[in-house]
Order: C-alpha cells, then structure tokens, then sequence
C-alpha cells in the first residue's frame, strides 16, 4: 500500500546574517509515520519547524504541507496542520478555556463547535480542572499540556512537536507520548524532536538527524539501528590491564580505556557475552558492566560529534559520516 | 487575504481587548473626564479665557465639546490613537505569542489586516465616545443656549450643534494617522512602551514646532496641524484650507505607515 506523503520539505535553506542555519534539508514524513527529528543544540531543528510551519522565511527550497505547497512566508498553516514550536505562549490575562475559544475562532471554528472542540482538548490533555484559571498562573508543564490542546484543537492530520516533553514530569511526558502515538495510530503525521533519544528510539518509526544545519541521516528507525555501531558499555574489573588485553584479541570487541577508569567497550551482545565468559576462565572478576549507549544513541554521537570522542569505542567520525549519507541516499 | 479572516481576526482582538483593564479605563474616562469638566466649569467662578470658545463655556454647552476638543488635539488624540494601535503587535512580542497566533489558519495578511482595522476602529470608538459624552455634558450641565461662532455670529442650537458634530468629525483622519504612526512603531520596535510613547513624544514635537519660526511648508506637513483645522467650521463663513490640507497629510500618514509596517510584518523572520 502506497503511504500518503503528508509532509514533502525538499531543499531548505536559510541563513541568519552569514549564519547558515539550515543547508538543503530535505525532510519527509508519511500520514501515520512518527518521525523523530534528532540534533544538538543548535543544530536547526527548531529553526525547521518555524520554517516549516512558516515562522520563518526560507531562502530556497519547497514545503508541500498535506498536498499544498506553501508561499515562502505569509500563507496560512493549512487546516489539518498544527504546531508546536519550544514553550507554547498564551495570552496571561485570560483563562486557558479563553485562549483556546481565541484560538478556535481563529481557526474559522463556530462558537457552537468551538465550545465543543475546546472542552475536548482540555479533557486529553487534562487540563478541565485548571481550564478557568488565568494562564499567568500555570506552571511551565500545563503551559505545555496547553500548547498541546491548542495543536489538538486543530484536528491535526500533521503534527509538529518540538520537545513537547521536556518541561513536563514524568507522568505527563508519557501522556505526551502516548497522545502522540495515539494520533500516528489514527492517521496523522507526526513529527516529533526531542533530545532524548532513548524517547524517540522507542516512540517513533522514522528519525532524521540533522546537525551544523544538515541532514546527517535519515530513515527508519529499525534500519538505521542495523546499520548503527554496537552498543557502547563501561567494564570495571579486578584487572583491567589483562581484561584490555584480551579484549584487543578477541574478535568482535573494540576496546579503549574510559575516562572514568576501567575500559569502554563496543560490541555485540553475543560477543560481548563470550567475552565476559571468557574473562571469568581467566580469573579476571567482572565489578561491573554497564550499558552507556543504545545503539542508534551511539549512532548519534558518532554522526553528531565535531572530532573523534576520547572514551568513544566507536569507529572513527568521517566514515560514520559516509555511511550516514548512504544511508540518507538509499532512504 | 480573505474578508472572513480579517473579520475573525478583529474579532479575537476585541475580545482581547475587553479582558484589558487599559481599555475599560480609557473608555471610563472618556465617559467621565468631560462630565467631570463640565461640573468644574459650572461650579468655579473663572473660566479657561486663553482657550478658543473657553469664553463661552459658561453660556453654552456647545462651548464645551469645543474646548474639550481644543484640549484632546494637544494630549488626549495621542494617547487615544497610541493606546492600542502602539500595543497591538508589540503585545504578541511581549507574551511571545507571534507562533501560536501565526501557526493558526489565518495568513500574515488577514492577521495585519485585522489588527490595524481593531487599532482604527478602537481609537475612533474613544474619539466618539469622547465626542458624544463631552455634547451630552455641555448640554446636560451648562444647556443648550445657542453658540457665538468664531466670526462672533450668534448659532442657532441646531446651527451650533451641526458645527460641533462637524468639528469632531475632523479629527477622525487625523487619528487614524496617528494610529498608523503607532502601529508602524508598535511593529517596527516590537515595544509597546515605545509604541505608545514614541507617538505621543512625536505628537509633543510637533506641536513645539507650532511655536518656532520655521518654514510653513513643514508646519503644514506634521499631522498635529490637522488636529486644528476644525477652527475653519466655526468661522463665518467658513473656511476649508487647512481641513482639506489636514486631511490630505493625514491621509498620506495613514497610507505610508501602514504600507511600510506590512512590509514589515511580512518580511518578519519570528525566529525565537
């Protein structure tokens, strides 16, 4: 079955000044797909979605938003499209049942539906006990949950999330998360950034690493795990020296000395398992081993990082690059 | 750029607008202040003899919406048409609202649009109000004797109240300009304190220039001159010179600040 393409960026380009802040991002997200988009700080992935949801005028490039191509800057966000983009702002002085009642008529809604809609979003987000409280009061996690209700109010088709959880508990980001995967499960696109890379290995089915404004990679999650170094993990024993030596003989295992004692280690789990067998026939005690990094997290740092890590057990940056940009070209 | 969203967009600004103390209270004191006026010229013995009908204000109430008129041309017009036209942008920038009000379905252009027709339209309401209480305050307190014009021709009541509405009237274009002036600043600062204050510093400059002996030519072009031209209404016969040149430079206030402040708007990068 054809996927349906609900959002096509192909091309994006802006530079602040002589800041280049995004080079020919290319960016696709299918109706039912939740695409992670990863980076630093600062590697443009707030600067994309204000350009995609037409905060920010581009310089080159085409954004086709559920089948309609936008105007460089000044055309409305779609029906079916909703956003939101760092903290969600709100007028202070009015109720959070005001704003969104503000936002709905905004959005063309009748008073009559709009009640509706908004009773509703309150409700999801779980915000109807605070909902006639003057925003000015909430804290930073219900002016999240607030943002949100104001996305949903739109009946999203297409999502943009730009780390929805992070100025939540952990109650509400797993609300977050389950919204969101609730949303992709009925159709919508969601497009979700967020640091936290364990969050969005395990909610999303396709991610783009982007960094320095660049797309370093992208694709679907499980493949781009295959293709991504072995996992990292920290080993203390009662004698590093020897436990280094026979990990630099033993296949399958690459080995360096961490900066916090004992050695890092990257390898398969069944190697990794043989090894500690091994190290245990030859009397070397294992004090400790410990996962540092799941293997799209090491994939990340490997993509990500400015030169080469001192504790990384990963192979060496520029080739992790070219693999990314196979993986990019054959995605 | 569509009608219905214009209108949407007025209408969540109204809404704003009414949840706002600023605006109850200018509307309150628009309703108030000439009441008030009026109660303090009835009650005192003098009256304000160095103001144009300031004479009269005892002996009719058409003097008073005059002499609130002559006043609210040096102060309260600036105030009234910066009050929300040097917030209306500038406000989004405070709270940080541009990306949720402009990731709606409403363009940049409807949003424009919809926030320079509430500015407008807000600072007329005042005018009006401010119009209206100060004819209802003359003839409530003082009565409705008939007018001497400026030529010192005795008005009729219906005369004289004609002339008065006339001479309000004048003043519409004029704050429209100043609202634009406003607007253009409210965009182009992002502040409101520079929005709202910058226009009424401009205002008071202008009319410094009043007293300084410089070329006529730039006198007539500073939109504080327009706020005088009704002085022509009350003279017999009247005189229509300085409305129409007032009208004309209020007019091209109105037209430039807006289009610059569009250009503005939509050329905006709302980056953070």
């Amino acid at each position: 079955m054809m996927e349906r393409i609900a959002l096509e960026a192909i091309g994006i380009s802006k530079a602040f000044g002589s800041r280049d802040a995004l080079r020919t991002v290319d960016l696709v997200a299918c109706q039912g797909e939740l695409h992670g988009l990863l980076g630093p700080n600062g590697a443009g992935k707030t600067t994309l979605m204000r350009v995609l949801l037409g905060l920010v005028r581009r310089d080159a490039g085409t954004v086709t938003l559920l089948d309609r191509t936008l105007d460089p800057a000044g055309d409305a966000v779609p029906d079916g499209v909703a956003g939101l983009v760092e903290v969600p702002a709100f007028y202070p002085y009015l109720s959070g049942r005001k704003n969104l009642a503000l936002l709905a008529r905004l959005d063309d809604a009748r008073r009559s539906v709009s009640r509706g809609r908004v009773d509703s979003a309150l409700e999801q987000t779980g915000l109807t006990a605070q909902a006639d409280m003057a925003v000015a009061g909430y804290s930073a996690g219900m002016r999240q949950r607030l943002g949100l209700a104001a996305a949903l109010l739109r009946s999203p088709r297409l999502l943009f999330l730009d780390e929805p959880t992070s100025s939540l508990d952990p109650a509400g980001a797993r609300d977050v998360r389950a919204l969101a995967r609730r949303l992709a499960d009925d159709g919508a696109a969601v497009v979700f950034s967020s640091h936290d890379m364990v969050e969005v290995e395990e909610l999303c089915t396709a991610v783009t690493i982007i960094n320095h404004g660049r797309v370093v990679v992208s694709g679907a999650v499980d493949d781009l795990r295959m293709r991504a170094p072995a996992a990292a993990h920290a080993l203390h024993t009662s004698d590093d020296a020897a436990a280094y030596s026979l990990a630099s003989r033993w296949p399958g295992v690459t080995a360096a000395w961490g900066s916090e004692g004992g050695l890092a280690l990257s390898a398969d789990i069944d190697v990794l398992d043989a090894y500690v067998i091994a190290l245990g026939r030859a009397g070397v005690a294992v004090r400790g081993l410990e996962r540092r990094a799941r293997s799209l997290e090491s994939l990340f740092f490997e993509l990500t990082a400015d030169g080469s890590r001192g504790d990384s057990p990963a192979t060496g940056s520029s080739e992790g690059a070219e693999d990314a940009h196979d993986l990019e070209a054959a995605s | 750029m569509s009608v219905r969203g214009c209108v949407a967009v007025v209408g969540v600004e109204y809404s704003k607008l009414a949840a706002q103390l600023k605006a109850r209270v200018a509307l309150a004191a628009c309703v108030v202040g000439p009441f008030a006026f009026a109660a303090a010229m009835k009650a005192q013995s003098s009256v304000p003899e160095d103001t144009l009908f300031g004479r009269s204000v005892k002996e009719s109430g058409f003097a008073v919406p005059l002499v609130v008129l002559g006043f609210a041309a040096l102060w309260v017009f600036p105030v009234l048409a910066s009050l929300v036209g040097g917030d209306v942008f500038s406000a989004e920038d405070r709270y940080g609202t541009w990306k949720t009000v402009l990731t709606r379905s409403r363009s940049r252009s409807e949003v424009f649009a919809g926030k320079v027709v509430t500015a407008l339209g807000f600072s007329l309401l005042l005018v009006s109000v401010l119009a209206l209480s100060s004819v209802a305050a003359g003839v409530l307190l003082i009565g409705s004797q008939p007018l001497i014009s400026l030529s010192g021709v005795l008005l009729a009541p219906p005369h004289a109240l004609t002339r008065v509405v006339l001479a309000w009237t004048t003043v519409v274009l004029p704050t429209c300009g100043l609202t634009a002036v406003a607007v253009l600043l409210s965009i182009a600062t992002r502040s409101s304190v520079a929005g709202v204050g910058l226009p009424l510093i401009a205002s008071l400059l202008m009319q410094l220039y009043a007293f300084v002996d410089g070329p006529e030519v730039i006198r007539q072009a500073l939109i504080t001159s327009a706020f005088g031209a009704w002085h022509g209404l009350l003279a017999e016969p009247p005189y229509y010179g300085p409305l129409v040149r007032g009208s004309m430079v209020s007019g091209v206030y109105l037209a430039i600040c807006v289009l610059i402040a569009y250009r503005s708007l939509r050329q905006r990068d709302f980056a953070g």
